[in-house]
């Protein structure tokens, strides 16, 4: 059903876009709304369609509406260079963003190049080029950063572990999980742990169990996995199919909080850069009753990273002015500043040089069985991005 | 002993999908390339049946495989009915055009993420201890499914009046047809057991390991195992996906897990070059091809 409502205000917006385009920021998306590997961009893009709608419903910005065209690419590299020629070209967009699969990020980047566009990567995996030193014209509000995230699970596996750590990994085979993967194993033994297991698990894989017992047999006390929820979940169930007690450790994506809970694992640890919904807090309490209202029918506690993103919009496009043009919003975004009100563990900074975050901030949760809850193991740890 | 397991549990997925093709093939010379969608269709089926009948898994699972018993029959009537008397090549084209529609209709309507049946039929997949190694229970299943579908499925064909009439018909239709055989009967009641035993593999897997839409590349992955095996033999289909299942865990097991992946087709290329009938297949049936 919301797959449709996705779809039907996707065509609406771009039926309409043209008339709202002189009285509106235009703002184009380019997103996996369909195909396998929507289920971890639609929620994020409703997230933030649901932020706009709300931002627009309280006078817009700068007492502009803004206008967000939703353009479905199904992850596919094609579609998403249609829909990124379409929105610079066609629709004028002053700012650009990509919310799906990475092999759709060099039509996207190439259409914001030549239309001098700024483009932001929002639940989508940021690229090299938003670290320092900056593409001019690149951004990124996604939680999750290479080699950062690997950097704060192992810190958190030392200080943790009782015992001398003998680490198993285990990726998904595509380039990014690998190259993390890749990375924490040379990470972990500067640390003093052993990797004993690295597993590179083909995607889709009928039977997780082959590569659960190769890393059971070499003696794993620890295993850590940065690869898309289903392949970090699929190798734990396996391990523990197997008989395996170990700690297990993972990347907190969307799908984590409702994960955890089902799962009821008290040695699984997440490490994430956004506050759980079990958090509470205010924004989100805000979010939920704002996808309430939005009739949304996706998990609420899989919205924060399209909330982030649209807070973001609207700082840049306030920043900006009206009327806005592509350098004026290029401009605001490389020198914004926006409180996340607790979302993350502290404020989003872009400079210049750095369109990623100045300080990246982690958590560590797990579920726990006392308590029949999930709970905070790790608070807020900072790492200076440089 | 748990390299053994490893292997029985992803033969018997294969070999629980690849009967699928072989029942269709075997009866009317269609390759059923919407296969692997109509066996993720099944397991999403269960999600529906299990919210209707929370309280009462078996009957969420029994109403889950006859709905897919019913799909496999109504694809025939509805679609490829239409298909007979064309030319072989259409009818699979067609298939390919059932599967991504398929695909797109389980996106719209159970949405692309991830689904867990077990959880929703309150059903713990518990690991059980065999012979010094470990497997799951629904793993288990997947073995005592498999091998009862494989033993059914020979009794039906050897010794029942309609699995008789099927040999018939797969051997020699227009004969078949003028004996007094109901080629769209037969025609129909192949596609449901094909469906049928693709249902029972999509559920099981599901069960054991969640439910999304890359469930149609497991799917897609057992058929070298159909075409190493002998795409009209149920034998073939058995012995194919094991060569495919041990070549694919003793390749994670002793070489590159990469490579898992390309494996079953590295097989198949090599089974298509010497032998490309398949292990059981025939010339003959080959020839139609």
């Amino acid at each position: 059903m919301l797959k449709r409502n996705l779809m039907v205000a996707a065509v609406l917006a771009g039926l309409t876009g043209a008339a709202a385009a002189q009285d509106a920021y235009n703002v184009g998306l380019t997103g996996a709304l369909t195909g396998p590997a929507a289920g971890t961009y639609a929620p994020a893009v409703d997230g933030l369609r649901i932020y706009i709608d709300k931002v627009n419903a309280a006078g817009g910005v700068n007492g502009k509406k803004v206008n967000l065209i939703l353009l479905d690419d199904s992850a596919q590299p094609a579609k998403a260079a249609a829909n990124a020629t379409r929105l610079v070209n066609d629709d004028k967009v002053v700012l650009l963003l990509n919310a799906s699969l990475s092999s759709t990020f060099a039509p996207t980047i190439a259409e914001s190049q030549k239309g001098n566009v700024p483009l932001i990567f929002a639940s989508s995996v940021c690229p090299k080029d938003v670290y320092p030193p900056a593409n001019a014209l690149q951004f990124c509000t996604t939680a999750f950063a290479a080699n950062y995230d690997s950097r704060a699970v192992l810190d958190f596996v030392k200080a943790t572990a009782k015992e001398p750590v003998k680490l198993g990994l285990s990726a998904m085979a595509i380039p990014i999980s690998r190259g993390e993967i890749d990375y924490a194993e040379e990470l972990s033994k500067t640390l003093g742990m052993t990797p004993v297991s690295k597993q590179i698990i083909p995607p889709p894989t009928p039977d997780y169990t082959p590569f659960a017992t190769l890393i059971k047999d070499a003696g794993a006390n620890w295993v850590y996995s940065w690869a898309p929820w289903v392949t970090q979940v699929r190798t734990l169930e396996g391990l523990r199919r197997l008989g395996w007690t170990g700690d297990y450790i993972a990347w907190a994506h969307l799908e984590a909080e409702n994960e955890l809970a089902r799962l009821k694992d008290g040695k699984l640890y997440v490490v994430g850069a956004n506050a759980l919904f079990q958090e509470d807090l205010p924004i989100h309490k805000e979010i939920a009753a704002a996808a309430k209202a939005a009739n949304s029918q996706y998990p609420v506690n899989q919205m924060a990273e399209g909330w982030i993103a649209g807070m973001v919009i609207e700082a840049a496009l306030k920043a900006a002015g009206w009327p806005a043009n592509t350098d004026k919003v290029t401009a605001s975004l490389s020198n914004l500043k926006v409180d996340l009100k607790g979302l993350r563990g502290g404020e989003l900074q872009w400079t210049k040089d750095n369109h990623f975050r100045t300080k990246q901030y982690y958590r560590v949760y797990r579920f726990d069985e006392a308590k029949g809850a999930i709970v905070r193991v790790r608070d807020w740890q900072a790492f200076d991005v440089k | 002993m748990q390299l053994a397991i490893n292997i029985a549990v992803l033969t018997a997925i294969y070999a629980l999908i690849a009967c699928g093709y072989v029942l269709i093939y075997r009866v009317s010379r269609v390759l059923n390339l919407a296969h692997g969608e109509l066996m993720m269709l099944s397991a999403y089926l269960l999600i529906t049946t299990a919210s209707l009948f929370s309280k009462t898994p078996f009957i969420a699972l029994g109403a889950a495989i006859f709905l897919s018993l019913c799909v496999g029959v109504l694809v025939y009537l509805f679609l490829m009915r239409r298909m007979t008397g064309e030319m072989v090549l259409a009818a699979v084209l067609t298939t390919v055009a059932l599967g991504v529609l398929l695909r797109g209709l389980v996106v719209l309507i159970w949405s692309a993420q991830q689904q867990n049946p077990a959880q929703a039929l309150g059903w713990v997949n518990h690991s059980l201890p065999v012979f010094g190694g470990r497997i799951s229970a629904a793993g288990a299943a997947l073995i005592a499914t498999t091998a009862l579908v494989y033993v059914g499925l020979f009794l039906f064909l050897r010794f029942s009046r309609y699995g008789i009439r099927m040999r018939a018909a797969g051997q020699n239709p227009l004969l078949a047809a003028q004996r007094g055989i109901s080629l769209h009967v037969i025609y129909a009641l192949a596609w449901g057991l094909s469906t049928l035993t693709g249902a029972l593999a999509g559920i099981l897997i599901s069960l054991d390991s969640g439910l999304d839409s890359t469930m149609v590349l497991i799917g897609l992955k057992a058929f070298p195992a159909a075409l190493v095996g002998g795409l009209d033999s149920l034998v073939g289909a058995l012995l194919g996906s094991l060569i495919i299942a041990a070549a694919e865990v003793l390749m994670i097991y002793y070489v590159d897990a990469l490579l898992s992946d390309v494996v079953p087709f590295l097989v198949l290329i090599l089974m298509l070059v010497f032998r490309p009938w398949g292990l059981f297949g025939t010339r003959e049936e080959l020839d139609r091809v």
